[in-house]
């Protein structure tokens, strides 16, 4: 029977135990955090706390927005926990979508089957796009059910921004680790590459805020692009969510490319 | 179009490493082709280079009349392909493996698998994770025939699998055959293509020694010859033996008289070539006992692996076609009494 999009298909499929992990964690995640926000933020202790800490960290950990709804959402969930849990699920299904594939010595007997290169390439990374799409549309939905109980005060349409744009940071550090796992045919290398734009657009971030002499490092960071004017404050910057997208679809693009040219699994 | 697979000055490089110098060879429509060679040699990745899973350095590839390199989908789809480490996923039956398989090569014949899993005595419901190695073959074997493909190509297809398997295997390779079908197979070990191969390629270190009929193979092989006479001074036996042309490596000795008639000689020696010269000439003599085994094909073809000539006394080489080749083997086989 003629199936639609096999690759694409056996790809979800064979995830719905790490997407069901990766959902339970970020559920996790958002029902500690949140509901603490009327303990914590609107709370003159926890004020005088954080001002008691050095200006350094608290810039670094994004805490000086932490008093408002949104700025306290912003800053535990999408720019903290949320961020790394959605970066380690999307790197980990990056890395190995082709390189972990060729490295386990699957990849062969699927190339020689009846697909092309391009396409597995192609469907995998929309297994990975919809997967991340799947898990912010749990996040937005668990935070859109919070607002009221946590008293956020979170407007929708600006949840909905950020939202797209923690899905677009996600995936770009998914896509890089698919990319460099399809240049090299090694997971491991996959995986460095994710974890290392994920891990320096952080850290770029951080060291940015702390001086105009170092914010000149706020350009090279993704995670400033997409956070840098806190979008559940304010709204998303859509420039940066399609920059963030469209770099994402040039790297599937570059990782097919490579994958076309390359002999597999030597 | 009556060439399967057409490969001409095949040469792969990894790096500044060549692998592959120049192969020639080209298989027939409709016939099993095997290719031997010690691991290394370059089986796999002219296995790899036919389903255009690695691309050639220089030369040129023609599988069922397309280039692998630009025929895409269409071509794979005729294939039926199955590597030489055989990598399954873990957390999936065998069943939903082959059903994935099918969707992206197919049409499978509606209960094709079923029947192809009955043969070969696999349970395609388990857990691919506690599968032996043995019924993991199974799966790769069940997904390169279920599709009823043109061509097979079969790398180390019966590493793993026990003697039964691999007789159901060998029918469903003749079946294919018979069906119209061409099956590129390659082992490490003779006796596998010697069973199932029309001709056979030796690959050595990235290059063809040679193409050769299995049956050519058998006349260049080496047997043992072992028998006991009685009646014939030991002196005598050995100058016999010395007259058969293709005999050599004689040893004659005789037996102490406790537990033997008297004048038991022993004779062991190494025949290669044809077998009826040698049968005239122990025709005179009063045999008690006569083996003649089986040509070790293995041994002629590790003399060819070595480079040096095939056995001593013998002229023609692997390459050369024998008419009678064929008709020794009964010959040997009717005497040869007891095995020891």
């Amino acid at each position: 029977m003629p199936k639609i999009l096999p690759l694409f298909t056996k790809a979800l499929t064979d995830s719905w135990r790490s997407t069901l992990a990766w959902a339970l964690g970020l559920t996790a995640a958002i029902m500690l955090y949140l509901p603490l926000y009327p303990s914590i933020g609107g709370n003159s202790q926890m004020q005088d706390l954080i001002n008691a800490l050095p200006p350094e960290m608290t810039k670094a950990l994004n805490y000086d927005q932490i008093a408002t709804g949104p700025g306290y959402t912003q800053a535990t969930l999408f720019g903290l926990i949320g961020f790394l849990l959605m970066s380690m699920a999307s790197v980990g299904w990056g890395a190995a979508a082709v390189g972990g594939d060729e490295e386990s010595g699957l990849l062969e007997l699927t190339l020689a089957h009846s697909v092309t290169r391009v396409q597995v390439v192609l469907e995998r990374a929309f297994a990975l796009i919809v997967r991340t799409v799947v898990l912010s549309a749990l996040v937005f939905l668990l935070v859109l059910v919070l607002n009221r109980p946590s008293e956020l005060g979170i407007d929708v349409g600006h949840l909905f921004g950020a939202v797209v744009l923690f899905a677009a940071l996600a995936l770009l550090s998914g896509t890089a680790a698919l990319c460099a796992g399809a240049l090299t045919g090694r997971k491991v290398y996959g995986i460095a590459a994710g974890a290392a734009v994920a891990v320096l657009g952080y850290v770029f971030n951080a060291v940015g805020r702390q001086s105009p002499d170092v914010d000149w490092l706020l350009n090279l960071s993704p995670y400033h692009w997409a956070y840098g004017n806190s979008p559940v404050t304010n709204g998303a910057d859509w420039g940066a969510a399609w920059g963030l997208l469209g770099i994402s679809a040039a790297l599937i693009a570059v990782g097919a490319a490579a994958l076309q040219r390359r002999d597999v699994g030597v | 179009m009556t060439q399967a697979i057409v490969v001409e000055g095949l040469r792969k490089k990894f790096g500044h490493r060549e692998v592959l110098h120049g192969l020639d060879f080209a298989v027939e429509r409709g016939t099993v082709f095997g290719v031997i060679g010690p691991n290394g040699a370059g089986k796999t990745t002219t296995m790899r280079c036919l389903l255009d899973i690695i691309r050639p350095s220089a030369g040129s590839i023609a599988v069922l009349g397309e280039d692998p390199r630009r025929a895409g989908t269409g071509l794979r789809r005729r294939i039926g392909y199955l590597p030489g480490e055989l990598h399954l996923e873990n957390r999936t039956t065998g069943r939903r493996m082959l059903e994935h398989f099918e969707a992206i090569s197919g049409p499978v014949q509606p209960g094709y698998i079923d029947q192809l899993a009955e043969r070969l005595d696999l349970d395609l419901d388990r857990q691919s994770r506690k599968l032996s190695k043995g019924n993991k073959q199974k799966l790769g074997l069940l997904q390169a025939f279920m599709h009823q493909p043109e061509l097979l190509v079969l790398d180390e297809p019966t590493s793993g699998l026990d003697p039964l398997v691999q007789q159901v295997f060998h029918a469903m390779v003749r079946e294919a055959v018979d069906g119209g079908a061409t099956v590129f197979l390659s082992s490490h070990v003779l006796s596998e293509v010697q069973q199932a191969a029309d001709a056979v390629a030796i690959l050595r270190d990235g290059e063809i020694v040679t193409v050769s009929t299995v049956e050519a193979l058998r006349t260049a092989a080496v047997r043992q010859l072992r028998f006991t006479s009685t009646g014939t001074e030991a002196p005598d036996v050995g100058a016999l033996l010395g007259r058969v042309p293709g005999v050599a490596n004689i040893a004659v000795r005789e037996l102490p008289a406790d537990g033997h008639a008297a004048g038991t000689v022993e004779a062991t020696a190494t025949l290669s070539g044809h077998v009826q010269p040698l049968v005239q000439e122990l025709a005179r003599l009063n045999l008690t006992d006569l083996v003649l085994e089986e040509p070790d094909l293995e041994e002629a073809v590790l003399t060819l692996y070595t480079g040096t000539s095939p056995a001593p006394g013998h002229g023609e080489g692997p390459g050369s076609n024998n008419a009678s080749g064929s008709g020794s083997r009964p010959a040997a086989r009717k005497e040869g009494a007891h095995r020891a």
